[in-house]
């Protein structure tokens, strides 16, 4: 197991190398760091407090080789002296430097923006599965019926809405018609907090159930049609006790594979619902990042995200490789 | 019958949990700083919104609009507006006067400046015991030698350089030595005395005052810069300097939560400022009189929500827990109706519609240097009649934008409201008179037989940018003309407009600071890109002559006579063909008013001068936020019915 664990990660060496060297073409190689400086300086910046800007962040140096006949080549430094080589070695050290637009630095901003994320997506995580899981039982308890074809145009109906029409409705029928929830907000003071967590997480749930209902109805209808249900109905189980303590099992097991990958990104938040509901999560952080042209940020945010997806991908397979026996870990 | 008991107490539990959470307040704001004064009477919160962080609180570093509606309430500048006065009149602010620019016997220039004795600095660890000390000249000393010093990166230091001794200097030996060395002597400031400098001059520069009222020349002290350095010291991290701010202003910097909520709290030692004792609007004599000559701020404290998107900002206005709002595209059609008046509901609520005319104008650039438009005064005038502005001001702006004939925006020195632009009366024919002038009848080419194509370079943007443009693409080709669209990022525009590499785009420019010189640079051969935003390549030696002589003088009529000769110069020739000043429209609750009268003036520390009305706000709010239960009761019922029905289904055919 350690081993297979080791080579997946050996792996995953390159894909890291192929993300930094993508990330670094996306933020330097696309655009030029003297616009990169006009972006954030006044509109109206000389030519030296572009300069200044440039060298006091240490961008003042070639692109890609430190060789002579390039743009700003600094004679009596290495080659690797370039942009491309720093970038990559801050990378690799998780050095992300400060933001370009409020100079803050970036791994505090991190830390700050993971929780009030992790607030929202981890409960409406182990939410919209508890719920997802319930509601597919439900479906396939009364499966074939009518029921169930309202239960399963009632996910359809579900999957089709975008999140963003999700937010206006609740933001506009709990927060504004109703009054139940304050409509925008954040506060990390325990109950407190409950008040503002409960419309996003609503919402972020209404968004995963009616996928996930249908997705898990499929599983758990394969699991009531196999022998080993037969065989318990024929031994005298009833169907209830067939359904949660066998199905449901055995349908969790196939779950627990497929959502695992996806825990590793709850971290980094949703991007447009923390800004309509006003969590200072990283979701929110990188839009006002892309809004703002904040590259250093942006630049973070990608190389973090692909990371975290790499490590949801590896995680998915050691659960496989755990749960299932057939699969050989060699 | 057990089992179907334990069923229903499961859905009562679900029930009541529902009913616990929609119990809770939907008040979004933060609990007041304080609960009451120390001697029983209320303690005042203002809330407003943000749509994003402000950068940086240094108010050396600090240029946008956000950064600097705190930086004026916690440090406080040398001049500052009238608040109460549209003509962008300055006052003293930490100054006792108004700066005199001073000849001395040796024919050198400099403004003598002179601070308010009795101004401290809050109380802040970073200075002996804690305790605030006083403001001095020796502040403002180091505040210039830190805008020289190229670590603070301020972004506007050399445009002072060409006016102000000493700083190319200062700025030179910083980059040769690698660091600013503070104890160098250093030319630009002199300290006469405790309360006492001088801005030592290389030439008249009457727009200094202009700066002296921003945050870029605000004194800052040095024990405050060096003390929060961002760096671990006895085990504790210090905040950085641009998120911890030490001023001499009304409020004080209480908590700062990047993304989310920024509070703050009044500075009960500050006095450079107080309420004016008239001048005000007639109708607010009631609303603003007790007020007369009261000490600032009024409001004991600020909160700032960081709200980015539209609809929870409208929502929680209409709810009350916003005391203000400004009204966008989305939500101008939900507050005014038709004629463009206040919704009849939101009149009955006692809200209040506040108008400003910025100090902005949109207009169309040509490119001097373009080969076709640049040598061609008649296709760029054919071009400017043709376009109606009215209609375009109608169709995105809801008709708000005051339609432009000149370049100045209205309220600036030099502005006149009686001004006809000969080449902005929309015409059709007569501007194919001009085309066909400028030697391209019905806008064919003579030299290819077909029509005359030019591109418009716009930033790719939101369906409305995309639908704006095609609306100036088919305004224009009304002359035959073929107007190519070219959508650019950000970026690439920048670069475009930066290396001349355009034929023509839409511009807008809003004023630095209330003076004519600030948009007529614009179009000074001097300012050509790189040195400056010259981004019409205009050239004209007379207009130079012209420019040089006004932006050294003060205000009189002999400036003004320059400025209508360099008015009716861009106007015969077409330079650019002005087309809105852009106007914002903001909304008032009943318990708010408006104290400051001008928009560009309020971002200077207008929040000083808020007042409003606690206990109308209390009432207003306890109406507007009342709960209703019974959608939740109908769908908890619904719920048990339909898990009822399946249960029912299920058990039938299990039996």
């Amino acid at each position: 197991m350690l081993n297979y664990v080791i080579r997946r990660l050996f792996y995953m060496v390159p894909i890291i190398f192929c993300v930094m060297v993508i990330t670094f073409f996306l933020f330097f190689g696309l655009v030029n760091v003297e616009t990169m400086a006009r972006t954030q300086l006044p509109p109206r910046a000389s030519q030296a407090a572009i300069e200044n800007w440039l060298h006091q962040r240490h961008y003042d140096k070639p692109l890609y080789l430190n060789m002579p006949g390039v743009q700003r080549y600094q004679a009596g430094q290495p080659f690797y002296d370039s942009l491309f080589f720093a970038n990559i070695y801050d990378l690799a050290t998780f050095n992300f430097g400060d933001s370009l637009a409020t100079n803050r630095h970036i791994v505090t901003m991190f830390k700050e923006g993971a929780i009030p994320s992790l607030l929202v997506t981890a409960p409406a995580f182990f939410l919209s599965l508890v719920l997802a899981v319930s509601f597919s039982l439900f479906l396939v308890y009364v499966r074939a019926s009518k029921l169930d074809a309202v239960g399963t145009i009632f996910c359809v109906m579900l999957m089709s809405i975008p999140v963003i029409v999700y937010v206006i409705i609740c933001q506009w029928v709990l927060g504004n018609l109703l009054r139940y929830f304050p409509a925008y907000g954040f506060s990390l003071h325990g109950f407190d907090a409950a008040r503002f967590l409960a419309l996003p997480i609503a919402v972020l749930i209404l968004n995963e159930l009616g996928s996930d209902t249908r997705l898990y109805r499929a599983i758990f209808l394969e699991e009531v049609r196999a022998d080993y249900v037969r065989t318990a109905s024929a031994k005298g189980l009833s169907p209830q006790v067939a359904l949660f303590k066998h199905v449901l099992k055995n349908g969790m097991i196939n779950i627990i594979t497929l959502t695992v990958a996806a825990l590793p990104t709850l971290i980094l938040g949703t991007l447009v619902l923390e800004d309509f509901f006003g969590i200072p999560g990283l979701g929110s952080l990188s839009l006002t990042s892309i809004r703002t042209t904040d590259y250093t940020v942006v630049r973070a945010v990608t190389y973090a995200g692909s990371l975290l997806y790499l490590l949801g991908l590896l995680l998915t397979d050691i659960c496989y490789a755990l749960v299932d026996p057939r699969i050989k870990l060699k | 019958m057990g089992r179907r008991s334990r069923d229903l107490s499961l859905l009562l539990v679900l029930l009541s949990l529902l009913l616990g959470l929609a119990g809770c307040d939907n008040n979004p704001n933060a609990a007041p700083w304080q609960a009451k004064h120390a001697d029983g009477s209320p303690w005042v919160v203002s809330y407003r919104a943000f749509p994003e962080d402000p950068r940086t609180l240094d108010p050396q570093v600090a240029y946008d609009e956000l950064s600097h509606a705190i930086i004026y309430l916690v440090y406080d500048t040398f001049l500052t507006y009238n608040p109460l006065k549209t003509d962008y009149e300055l006052q003293p602010d930490l100054a006792s006067e108004l700066p005199v620019m001073e000849t001395q016997p040796d024919g050198s220039l400099d403004y003598l400046c002179k601070i308010k004795p009795g101004t401290y600095f809050i109380d802040d660890p970073c200075f002996p015991d804690g305790k605030g000390r006083e403001l001095t000249s020796a502040d403002f000393y180091y505040t210039w030698q830190r805008m020289a010093d190229p670590k603070t990166e301020c972004p506007i230091v050399s445009n002072f350089s060409d006016f102000v001794k000493g700083l190319d200097e200062s700025m030179a030996a910083a980059a040769k030595a690698g660091h600013f060395d503070y104890s160098a002597p250093f030319g630009a400031i002199t300290v006469v005395d405790r309360y006492t400098f001088r801005i030592n001059l290389k030439k008249p520069y009457p727009q200094l005052k202009y700066w002296l009222a921003f945050p870029f020349t605000t004194p800052v002290a040095r024990e405050a810069v060096d003390y929060y350095d961002g760096k671990e010291h006895d085990g504790v991290v210090r905040d950085r300097f641009r998120v911890h701010p030490v001023g001499t202003g009304a409020f004080k910097l209480a908590e700062f939560k990047s993304q989310h909520f920024i509070r703050l709290v009044r500075n009960d030692r500050y006095n450079s400022l107080k309420f004016p004792t008239g001048g005000w609007d007639p109708a607010q004599e009631k609303a603003l009189r007790p007020y007369a000559g009261h000490s600032l701020p009024i409001v004991d404290e600020i909160q700032y929500n960081i709200i980015r998107e539209i609809i929870p900002s409208w929502v929680l206005f209409k709810q009350g827990w916003l005391d203000a709002t400004t009204l966008t595209k989305d939500t101008f059609s939900a507050a005014m109706d038709a004629n463009h008046q206040l919704n009849p509901d939101y009149q009955k609520r006692g809200m209040k519609v506040v108008k400003n005319v910025e100090l902005m104008t949109w207009y169309f650039m040509f490119n001097m240097r373009d080969p076709v438009l640049g040598k061609n005064a008649k296709l760029r005038q054919a071009m400017s009649t043709v376009f109606d502005t009215q209609k375009e001001n109608e169709i995105f702006y809801n008709g708000l934008y005051v339609m432009a004939q000149q370049f100045l925006p209205p309220g600036l020195f030099g502005y006149d409201p009686n001004f006809v632009n000969p080449y902005r009366q929309t015409s059709v024919e007569k501007a194919k008179q001009l085309l066909a002038e400028a030697g391209y009848p019905n806008g064919i080419d003579p030299k290819t037989g077909r029509p005359l194509q030019i591109t418009l370079d716009v930033q790719a943007g939101s369906g409305t940018e995309r639908q704006a443009a095609e609306y100036e693409q088919s305004q224009f080709e009304q002359l035959g003309i073929r107007i190519k669209i070219q959508e650019n990022l950000f970026s690439a525009m920048l670069e475009k407009q930066l290396r001349g590499n355009f034929q023509f785009v839409l511009a807008g420019w809003s004023a630095d600071y209330p003076d004519p010189e600030n948009y007529f640079n614009l179009l000074y051969s001097k300012s050509i890109p790189p040195d400056g935003y010259n981004e019409s390549f205009y050239s004209n030696p007379e207009y130079d002559k012209l420019f040089e002589q006004m932006s050294t003088m003060e205000n009189s009529p002999q400036r003004l006579a320059i400025i209508q000769q360099m008015n009716q110069i861009i106007t015969d020739q077409c330079v650019i063909a002005p087309l809105y000043n852009q106007v914002t429209l903001g909304l008032l609750q009943p318990w708010t008013q408006r104290v400051v009268v001008n928009g560009y003036v309020s971002l200077f520390g207008g929040p000083r001068y808020s007042v409003l009305n606690d206990e109308l706000r209390n009432q207003e709010r306890a109406k507007l936020n009342a709960k209703n239960y019974w959608p939740l009761i109908i769908g908890g019922i619904l719920l048990a019915i339909v898990v009822g029905v399946g249960i029912r289904i299920g058990r039938k055919r299990d039996a």
